[in-house]
């Protein structure tokens, strides 16, 4: 069974909220220096997902990734958790993409690279969240697109996967090949260990550029985005937190219901 | 698809209509009233669309609530949500129907079936909007989403891609006002789904038991983070919430470790809330949590770090150990309720 | 006036046999002896044994003290002075009995008051067995100390001793009886335990004394060749007198509890999955131990009621071992997960590492690095580690640092920032490197403790550089989790930017990164003068170039850091500063220096939860730090004292604080 995950690296989003800055004019984000770039969370867990139908079936995980040079090290990653191989799609033509841009590109990788049963790719990227690649490019490859995966199982050649509700749960039945979209209630990612974090320290990340994966430049053309970021901002909080007084945590209790007695 | 800005056949504002139980969601009642006013500015029409066996039957409550026309997919087929066949279905649709501006909920179907229509109809999305309003000198849609984990928010507008679609979280809009006066068109919609298409399907669904509330509608909310320590130790939140009549949230963290169900997950990839009263006990207040509570019309901090970022959003903030404060709370309600 | 002396084999025939059924014994003993070599060897190479050599030095020494002294032994008074009479007994016994054969077989045998103190002596080594075995059996049964389990084997060895002992005096006694007493008896005073008999005795004919001392004689030979032959095949606990002094001979020479490097590229086996796994020493180690729960007693975790016992868990992993001796010793299913009824995950998790164990174990057994191979089985073979340990290490992988970004409001090179300190760029150099450790710059509390060291290090004139932001962990709570690769990066990469920087001295506060840099990192290739903030103060003041001019008036106590203490020795340097601050009383807790109780911290514990529903260790010590009445505990670690602001209640009647910063209280000048 041959699994393909698509992985993005994106400034850590866990840093002190306080220490997020961005840059208005640029309309890019500062990350602070000295924290390092990660692997965006969901992505991570779709790496896991593929981990886990390769425990149980064996075959192999190709992992690529958009982004920098640097991004070798989230292929890296992925690999020391249980991937097989991964690539890295670094071009000039590839920088600010929108989402259907990053599917073209995706979709073109993943078309040289053939012989696949399943792409997976995370619900959303970490950083900016537009939540489309995954479905769009399903579209491209003409699959079926299954979303907001936490559990996903495979069985002949069809896929069992388990959606996420507001409420609850629902099972899903599809054919492969097909693409799903893993959320964050599949659990915690492995620990990179044992053989494969051997293995990743070794292995070789082909950087692949536009003419590689035989990427059209007029579908990359600035001009034809379908979205347009105009601005970002980050919005001022205006409450002043009052602190309730107290001195035990039963007065401050007390202190608590009389100023919410009011409300409720 | 791509229309330029003038003589574009793109016109109107369409609303994807969600039902619940024989009814319509709330999501679209908000997703109507929203729809009048991008509609008004702009001087086109608010149209929407309902799927179902049912959806025949609410048309006349679609257009007391705003519409101008119902489009209605009377094929019971549509009664359970199918990501292909609903995909294929409104693709085909909008082909024909051609809407500037696609308005649909940001819930389990419209976080599936938006990127997919998108992906098809080749427009413009932007998901998760807390806002939304008309650029009145380039009459584009500008929607506002959350982005970085909340840590900030982007304007998004879409020039020439059409249909704009944008995914409305829940609870952010007003819902529209009826009137039952109002007069508008109903129209069938003839065409059938094309069942080759359909290649995922659903085969089971699991209701989570939902103890008291849902979350979403909940005016009351105890929400726990990691600083809770234990599942046991969720059990004082819960008499809480019984007793105030609300319900229990939870961080990612709480939910990662296995002390309360997934489901109660509130935040960036868990539920948005809007209560009007949130305690929030015994956790930080990560930007990924407080987006889905900002929403709140009072927020009651509990934490032993004075430095926890939650104080930073709270109206009233205690720092002290929740397990000394809550049974207190617990107590003094109660002497409260008794009179 | 005859000359006071004895036959041997008097009124024994064929005596001599006695000597061939314990050729015969002994040699079957020694057979069930190799049998349980092959066992242990069974297990993984060790380092230790290309060190013969080195170590017989060392072993004549630890003869000295350890063996003949039983220092460790006594300091549990009782069974230290209960195990002493019974050793030394056995000793006195042991060369009685050889210098009757060399009697037997010279023809020369002892006379006079030679041979009547030698009696004395032989019958004060019966005594002391006695008198042993006596307090031994009350402690077992009718005391019954709580980490004192027994079984069938205890039961078997005291009363066939005891059996052995009186036997021996009966049969002095009837040989006294018949011979001795009427026409010597001054001699018979010497051979007190057979007067007592003798007297009992001494109205029966000799026929009938001559016939009971024949069948006791017999009887008490056969029973102590029987004994011999019962410990050998069973491989009873008695044997410990033999396997005991070989594990202290092999007792490890080198740092506390360092792990062993896993090559990363070449290993096969990660960590212990299976009892083959451990080496040919960690195998013996589960044989050297007698049961004795000395360990369990000052074990933290046992100590708050979570499952480890670190005596149950050598029990236990003995208990596999033997499994794997009774199938065909080199048969190929001798493979079976060891974890999982026992030891259990739980267990293996609840350790701090503190080390109370293996300084308390008479017979040097270690049990903490059988601990960490465990973890790094479960945690780099198996995937399978509690989810706190889990997200530590995750963002130990993906960050370089123990605290999750979110929890800190810091980023690493926060605390500097408004500082006058040099920080090192690219291409600078430095002699002497301030570390500072990811708690000391990361977490509030413990940057207090940072800034603090770093105005008394300048008060003092110590020309030093930071890191800042450059810095990235020592890797300890990785290595110490079982993350074995993720620390060999860290170790490798930290050693790389010493070696860049040219640094030749590390001074650090954090006990952690002083025992990791300092003790492990040698085996990855760097080699530095390591020293902890407080020998560099003691140091600085005995120099003159600080001084304590502030009163203080407050009682202290100090608690010892565990990876400071008992791993390192360092219990005087803090001590000494203490006493120089004026108008401080310093009180010592029951517990301390080598005894000090575990803050709860190590092991990865600032981050690994413990067991839910238990007391929290830290606030077990707090207890005792309570009970001195003092107003203020100080240490030198930062994770104790995270873990004692985290658990002192009342902080009114008692703070926590960091020696450095009492240090500064005391330097500043009263405003």
């Amino acid at each position: 069974m041959h699994t393909i995950v698509c992985v993005k690296q994106v400034p850590d989003p866990e840093i002190p909220p306080a220490k997020f800055k961005i840059d208005p004019v640029a309309k890019k984000v500062i990350p602070p220096p000295g924290v390092p770039p990660v692997i965006s969370v969901y992505d991570e867990r779709a790496v896991e997902a593929a981990c886990r139908l390769k425990d149980k079936h064996k075959g192999k995980i190709t992992v690529i990734s958009l982004g920098s040079e640097k991004a070798t090290d989230v292929v890296r990653h992925a690999i020391s958790m249980g991937a097989d191989d991964g690539y890295v799609l670094q071009d000039e033509a590839f920088e600010n993409l929108d989402s259907f841009g990053t599917a073209y590109v995706l979709g073109k990788a993943i078309q040289k690279i053939g012989g696949y049963d399943l792409i997976l790719c995370g619900r959303q990227a970490a950083d900016w969240g537009a939540g489309q690649v995954g479905s769009i490019l399903g579209e491209i490859l003409g699959l079926p697109v299954i979303t907001l995966a936490c559990d996903i199982q495979a069985e002949d050649k069809k896929l069992k996967v388990k959606r996420i509700l507001k409420d609850g749960f629902e099972v899903i039945e599809a054919p492969m090949p097909a693409l799903v979209t893993v959320s964050s209630e599949i659990g915690l990612p492995r620990l990179p260990a044992g053989m494969a974090l051997m293995l990743a320290r070794r292995k070789q990340i082909p950087i692949w550029k536009a003419k590689d994966i035989g990427a059209d430049l007029s579908e990359l053309d600035r001009s034809k985005v379908h979205t347009e970021i105009t601005e970002i901002f980050i919005p001022t909080r205006e409450t002043k937190c009052e602190m309730i007084s107290g001195a035990t945590p039963a007065e401050m209790a007390a202190n608590l219901v009389s100023k919410l007695a009011k409300m409720i | 698809m791509m229309g330029g800005e003038t003589m574009s056949p793109f016109k109107g504002v369409m609303v994807l209509g969600e039902m619940t139980e024989g009814r319509l969601a709330p999501i679209t009642i908000e997703l109507l009233g929203v729809g009048r006013r991008l509609a008004d500015e702009l001087g086109e029409e608010l149209s929407v669309l309902l799927m179902g066996g049912k959806a025949g039957a609410l048309a006349q409550e679609a257009i007391a609530y705003g519409a101008d026309k119902v489009y209605v997919g009377e094929d019971s087929l549509f009664d359970e949500y199918n990501s292909d066949a609903y995909t294929q279905w409104i693709a085909s649709f909008c082909q024909k129907t051609l809407p500037s501006i696609l308005l649909i909920g940001h819930t389990d179907i419209g976080c599936d079936l938006a990127p997919r229509l998108n992906g098809r109809l080749r427009g413009g999305l932007s998901m998760d909007a807390v806002d939304l309003k008309i650029d009145p000198s380039t009459k584009l849609l500008v929607s506002t989403r959350p982005i970085f984990g909340g840590n900030a928010y982007a304007k998004v507008v879409s020039k020439s891609a059409r249909p704009q679609m944008v995914t409305v979280r829940t609870k952010i809009f007003p819902p529209a006002e009826r009137n039952d006066s109002r007069k508008g068109e109903v129209i069938l919609v003839e065409e059938k789904v094309d069942p080759s298409v359909v290649k995922a399907k659903v085969v089971d669904r699991i209701k989570e038991e939902v103890e008291g509330v849902k979350l979403e509608d909940a005016e009351i909310i105890i929400s726990g983070g990691h600083g809770i320590g234990s599942a046991k130790n969720f059990e004082m939140l819960w008499e809480l919430a019984r007793l105030l009549g609300g319900t229990v949230g939870a961080t990612r963290r709480a939910c990662d470790e296995g002390w309360i169900p997934v489901t109660r997950q509130i935040g960036q990839s868990g539920k948005v809330v809007s209560p009007k009263l949130y305690i929030a006990v015994a956790l930080s207040g990560a930007m990924s949590h407080i987006v889905g509570c900002l929403g709140s019309k009072c927020i009651v901090a509990i934490n032993k770090d004075p430095e926890a970022n939650i104080f930073n959003v709270a109206h009233f903030g205690i720092v002290a150990d929740y397990k000394e404060v809550l049974p207190a709370l617990i107590q003094k309600f109660k002497e409260q309720r008794s009179g | 006036m005859a000359l006071a002396s004895r036959e041997v084999f008097w009124n024994i025939s064929y005596g001599y046999l006695v000597y061939l059924l314990a050729l015969v014994s002994i040699g079957l003993w020694l057979y069930g002896f190799y049998q349980r070599y092959r066992v242990w060897r069974l297990g993984r190479p060790d380092e230790r044994s290309k060190e013969i050599g080195k170590r017989i030095g060392i072993f004549f020494r630890d003869i000295m003290v350890d063996v003949f002294a039983h220092r460790r032994f006594l300091r549990q008074p009782f069974s230290g002075i209960m195990h002493l009479t019974i050793f030394w007994g056995f000793i006195i016994l042991l060369l009685a009995s050889a210098v009757d054969a060399i009697s037997y077989y010279s023809g020369y045998h002892l006379q006079g008051s030679l041979y009547l103190w030698f009696s004395l002596i032989s019958d004060l080594g019966g005594f002391l067995i006695l008198a042993g075995i006596l307090m031994a059996a009350f402690r077992r049964y009718l005391w019954k100390p709580k980490s004192l389990n027994s079984v069938l084997d205890d039961g078997i060895l005291l009363a066939s001793i005891t059996a052995i002992i009186i036997t021996g005096y009966m049969i002095e006694g009837l040989r006294q009886a018949a011979t001795e007493i009427k026409p010597h008896p001054d001699w018979a005073l010497w051979s007190p335990g057979g007067w007592v008999f003798a007297n009992i005795f001494i109205d029966l004919s000799e026929g009938v004394l001559r016939s009971w001392h024949q069948f006791l004689w017999w009887f008490h030979s056969i029973l102590t060749i029987g004994i011999i032959l019962y410990s050998g095949l069973a491989f009873s606990k008695l044997q410990h007198i033999i396997v005991s002094p070989l594990n202290i001979f092999f007792r490890s020479l080198g740092p506390l509890a360092a792990p062993s490097p896993i090559d990363i590229e070449k290993a096969e086996i990660l960590g212990v999955g299976e009892i083959k796994d451990f080496t040919w020493k960690q195998l013996l180690d589960l044989d050297a131990c007698t049961n004795c729960g000395r360990c369990e007693e000052v074990c933290p975790a046992w100590a708050t009621s979570k499952p480890l016992s670190p005596r149950k868990l050598v029990q236990d992993l003995k208990g596999h071992m033997v499994k794997l001796s009774s199938n065909s010793v080199h048969s190929p299913e001798n493979s079976s997960s060891l974890i999982g009824e026992g030891p259990t995950e739980a267990e293996i998790w609840a350790c701090t590492t503190c080390a109370a164990c293996q300084e308390t174990c008479p017979v040097y057994v270690e049990h903490i690095l059988k601990i960490i191979d465990l973890r790094r089985h479960l945690v780099l073979a198996q995937n399978k580690m509690p989810e706190s340990a889990q997200l530590m290490l995750r963002n130990m992988q993906m960050r370089g640092h123990p605290w999750a970004g979110a929890q800190s409001l810091r980023l690493r090179g926060d605390w500097t920032t408004n500082l006058d300190l040099k920080i090192l760029a690219e291409g600078d150099q430095i002699n002497t490197l301030l570390w500072v450790g990811c708690t000391g710059a990361l977490v509030d509390r413990n940057v207090e403790v940072t800034l603090s060291l770093t105005r008394v290090l300048k008060a003092a004139g110590v020309d030093f550089a930071v890191l800042g932001e450059g810095e990235t962990c020592c890797g300890d709570p990785a290595r110490r989790a079982g993350y074995e690769f993720q620390f060999q990066l860290m170790a490798e990469q930290n050693i790389d930017i010493f070696k860049t920087h040219r640094i030749q001295e590390i001074i650090t506060s954090c006990p952690h990164c002083y025992n990791i840099i300092k003790n492990e990192y040698p085996k990855y290739g760097g080699q530095f003068k390591v020293i902890h903030y407080t020998q560099l103060l003691w140091g600085l003041l005995k120099q003159g170039r600080l001084n304590l001019l502030n009163g203080i008036h407050s009682t202290l106590t100090y608690h010892d850091p565990c990876y400071l203490g008992r791993y390192n020795g360092i219990y005087s340097e803090p001590r000494q500063i203490l006493k120089m601050i004026p108008k401080v009383t310093l009180k010592e807790m029951k517990r301390s220096r080598e005894r000090s109780f575990c803050c709860g911290g190590g092991g990865g514990h600032m981050w690994i939860e413990e067991q839910p529903g238990t007391q929290k260790i830290s606030q077990k010590r707090i207890e005792e730090v309570i009970q001195t009445g003092v107003d203020t505990v100080v240490t030198s670690c930062p994770y104790c004292l995270q873990m004692f602001e985290e658990s002192i209640e009342n902080k009114d009647s008692l703070k926590a604080k960091d020696l450095v910063e009492m240090v500064e209280l005391s330097l500043k000048k009263s405003s």
